[in-house]
């Protein structure tokens, strides 16, 4: 019998799932996720309200497009976190109990499990961005009036960045230990959001920031392009084309590395 | 041959695990892998899965290199330390190992009953892995490794926390499987019951083959296994 390389992926996938599902961590995501939906109504529940800035009066509606996008771009930094979090040891600990060696010892290729963890990690991640962007669109389209369809883009690139977030965690923990991986996790993140923001802002940017910003994945840059209807076409500069291929670009390195690492790693 | 090893050495920086190993084992014959703690027969098996690489030599189980997963098609295998998913379901857990065995539809839900009544578990289906003793975990690990009549059973240690009559139901089903043609590949400390399950031995000491070959050749007369391990061990 040779096993159907589908139906082995579908089911790899489902295990990886409900692996990820029985996790405590993922009650803690739930509840976070649900107190985040919380903070989103308050900072979206002053649609009628004014503040001062140098001086002059200025209306909430007027500035609501910025504080929309930056609310969808701490969502979708919610989103990418949570992916890399859960890959940080979602394959390295199954290698870890050798509960992996079972699943490898049938007709497996390393590279199909690890794609399934990953699978597995990125599923619970993205149901809860999705939840925290699409509930703060539905809100902000209620009280604001932005439109949502632009959210559909920025889920898209929210997705594509946690993929590659996801698989070059996954890559780390396997050489890694734990914590190692988380900080290297969050410096990266910290370190592209901040290049794509300061970008985003009109900073003139040198050497290695330039770079990240440039060549990275574009994390919050894509998010931002997506949504730059809420505030105006030309305020955020970029090309969806570019930034889209170059978001394909990393999505496939990233999983051909993870593979790559995988295959190198001994098994107990 | 369904599984070889051709002078196959590997090493973990300066300390050699085998040191130029050859076996091989024919079709339908079972092959009993025994030596003292540390000479190299876990290593051996996982060269033969995959799961590391030769420093030297080559490793090809029926046929193909081990890090082709075709390799494993019909290969099951039976760890020494068995870790279970603790709160996946017995049935559940042969669901997954029987789709990733080839099976599917109406002939892996009769195949999972039927492990289920061979290894003594079907009263115990529906429970958490995380649950169950050690004992009955093993039987799972068995139940896992006869689903889809495999050809070829890699097996570690498969009577470790066994009770007596769970001995004895092993020893039936690698018996069974041998019936039926597959062949074994044992490792284990226990030599009475290698004596009983197979028919060629290997002893490993020191990451070398001290001996190997047909049981019987091997024991010289009124010889028991024992005797012929420590003789070779201690040559």
């Amino acid at each position: 019998m040779t096993p159907d390389a589908t139906r082995t992926f579908a089911a790899l996938a489902r295990e990886a799932l409900g692996d990820a599902l029985r996790r405590r961590l993922v009650l803690a995501i739930a509840v976070a996720s649900l107190l985040s939906l919380q903070v989103v109504d308050s900072c979206t529940s002053c649609g009628s309200a004014t503040f001062t800035r140098d001086g002059e009066t200025v209306a909430m509606p007027d500035v609501a497009g910025f504080s929309a996008l930056a609310v969808a771009i701490a969502c979708g930094l919610w989103t990418l976190i949570l992916a890399g979090a859960l890959a940080s040891d979602h394959l390295a600990d199954p290698l870890q109990d050798g509960s992996a060696a079972l699943v490898l010892a049938r007709p497996v290729g390393r590279g199909s499990f690890a794609l399934a963890r990953l699978a597995g990690a990125l599923a619970i991640a993205l149901v809860s961005g999705a939840v925290l962007l699409f509930g703060a669109g539905v809100l902000l389209h209620a009280r604001q009036g932005l439109a949502w369809p632009p959210l559909l883009a920025a889920f898209a690139a929210c997705a594509a960045g946690a993929s590659t977030v996801g698989a070059l965690t996954m890559a780390a923990s396997l050489f890694l230990p734990r914590i190692a991986t988380l900080l290297l996790l969050l410096m990266s993140v910290a370190g592209i959001a901040a290049a794509n923001v300061a970008a985003l802002l009109g900073a003139q940017l040198g050497g290695f920031a330039a770079v990240i910003d440039g060549y990275g994945p574009p994390l919050v840059s894509s998010i931002a392009l997506a949504l730059r209807e809420w505030i105006a076409p030309t305020a955020v500069p970029g090309n969806a084309l570019a930034l889209g291929l170059r978001h394909a670009v990393w999505m496939l390195a990233s999983s051909a590395l993870l593979i790559h690492a995988f295959r190198r790693v001994d098994l107990e | 041959m369904v599984l070889e090893l051709a002078s196959v050495s590997k090493r973990y920086g300066r300390r050699s695990a085998l040191d130029r190993v050859s076996l091989a084992i024919p079709p339908g014959a079972a092959l009993g892998l025994l030596g003292p703690n540390g000479a190299g027969k876990t290593t051996t098996l996982r060269l033969l899965l995959g799961f590391t690489r030769p420093s030297e030599g080559q490793v090809t189980l029926r046929g193909r290199r081990p890090s082709d997963p075709a390799s494993r098609l019909g290969v099951a295998y039976l760890p020494e330390r068995l870790a279970l998913p603790a709160r996946m379901t017995v049935r559940d857990f042969l669901r997954l190992h029987g789709t990733l065995a080839g099976l599917a539809g109406a002939a892996l839900l009769r195949e999972i009953d039927a492990v289920l009544e061979r290894t003594g578990l079907a009263g115990r289906a529906g429970d958490r892995l995380g649950g169950l003793s050690k004992g009955l975990k093993q039987r799972v690990g068995f139940a896992q490794a006869l689903l889809g009549e495999p050809s070829l059973l890699l097996l570690d240690e498969p009577t470790s926390g066994l009770d007596p009559l769970g001995v004895r139901d092993a020893r039936d089903w690698i018996l069974a499987a041998r019936a039926r043609g597959a062949s074994v590949l044992v490792s284990s400390h226990v030599l009475s019951e290698v004596e009983r399950t197979c028919d060629h031995v290997a002893i490993l000491n020191e990451g070398r083959v001290a001996a190997q070959g047909p049981l019987g050749e091997l024991l010289r007369p009124g010889e028991s296994l024992e005797d012929a391990f420590v003789r070779c061990v201690r040559a």
